[in-house]
């Protein structure tokens, strides 16, 4: 049964993917920026999450670190995108205090699993579970995919709408200088 | 529409825009793009199968996909290409087809009460909500964004669509010209 459920997923996901037109296809999108939008840094609120094991994330134990927050949900095609660019990131950021963290706004487990295993990246970060929009409301977000860089001290010092190629040197020189602070 | 409203669309400068048009030669659809001043506005037709499928494959019923797919569809993308942050509500927007007044497009709210109408399940119209265009965003330079927008037009049949957005303390529309609504098979 379950695999049952597991194929019908798959199908279901794909039917959505080919679904959609050609302009909310890769090709025929606006090129993905890398620009992030400096703002006066303000404390983070809070963000609690399981991720597609189960395991409990919380933003406030990950104080002294650099995280990069990325709302998203499989549907989007800019959120699917940039997913790879955000692997790259956090594996060349690997070892330093950087966390990247995707926040899937909407859907259950299965259905993200079908997308990522159409990738050809591994994602390593962990994908956190929001299936009822809880945290869209008190993080302002009013489209996907949306992403903030919050510092070592808990704040949000800098925002993203619209996909970004999150590897971009200028991008990984933000996320360096931060580390750095 | 409400005399204000459009006292006000009257008021605030039209941008002499051109209005670009491609067909993408795999699906046949069209998608209509102009940028200006700062901003950068695309549709690009959906069909109403795509829409069906869409809908059903995150939830919906199948009579509430045909009654959203019954919509003119269309994906729509804005782009700040400028230097100064740019901000736009969906309300303000106006589209304008043949004998018709000027309308104002559908809202996530009214579609969301449509939606607990017909039953359909909160994961589902949570994933609707999402994938409509945003009521209202500020876009810093270099944000954009995209989702869907509905007209209620024959298929086949063209519309004028009337965008508004503000950058500073100026308020400026454009318009993307002869829109056409995608027909069952393009």
């Amino acid at each position: 049964m379950k695999i049952r459920n597991r194929i019908l997923t798959i199908a279901l996901t794909a039917c959505c993917l080919l679904g959609l037109p050609a302009g909310a296809q890769a090709a025929d999108l606006p090129p993905l920026s890398h620009s992030l939008t400096v703002v006066e840094p303000r404390l983070a609120p809070e963000l609690k999450f399981k991720d597609l094991e189960g395991r409990m994330h919380d933003l406030a134990e990950l104080r002294g670190k650099v995280v990069l927050i990325n709302f998203w949900a499989t549907w989007c095609p800019p959120c699917r995108r940039e997913m790879p660019s955000m692997e790259r990131l956090a594996q060349v950021l690997k070892g330093e205090p950087f966390v990247a963290l995707a926040v899937d706004v909407g859907e259950d487990a299965e259905t993200i699993e079908a997308f990522t295993s159409q990738l050809d990246t591994t994602l390593t970060f962990p994908i956190l579970l929001d299936t009822r929009g809880r945290s869209m409301q008190a993080w302002k977000v009013s489209g996907l995919p949306t992403t903030f860089l919050v510092d070592k001290q808990g704040r949000i010092v800098a925002s993203a709408i619209g996909g970004r190629e999150f590897d971009h040197p200028e991008i990984v020189q933000t996320v360096r200088e931060l580390i750095g602070k | 529409m409400r005399p204000t409203a459009l006292t006000l669309l009257a008021a605030w400068p039209l941008v002499g825009f051109a209005t670009e048009s491609s067909v993408d030669p795999e699906s046949g659809l069209t998608t209509w793009q102009t940028e200006n001043h700062g901003i950068q506005v695309r549709l690009t037709q959906i069909t109403p199968d795509q829409a069906r499928a869409f809908y059903q494959a995150r939830g919906f019923s199948s009579k509430a996909a045909e009654r959203y797919a019954s919509e003119c569809v269309f994906m729509t993308v804005v782009r700040n290409i400028g230097d100064s942050p740019v901000e736009h509500r969906l309300a303000d927007w106006r589209y304008v087809s043949a004998d018709q007044p000027p309308r104002g497009i559908r809202s996530k709210d009214d579609w969301e009460a449509l939606w607990s109408q017909l039953g359909v399940a909160e994961a589902a119209r949570i994933a609707f909500a999402w994938a409509q265009f945003p009521t209202e965003q500020r876009f810093a330079p270099g944000d954009w964004n995209q989702g869907m927008t509905t007209y209620s037009v024959p298929r086949g049949a063209h519309f004028d669509l009337q965008f508004v957005w503000r950058t500073g303390a100026r308020t400026f529309s454009g318009k993307l010209e002869q829109v056409r609504c995608a027909n069952e098979n393009p």
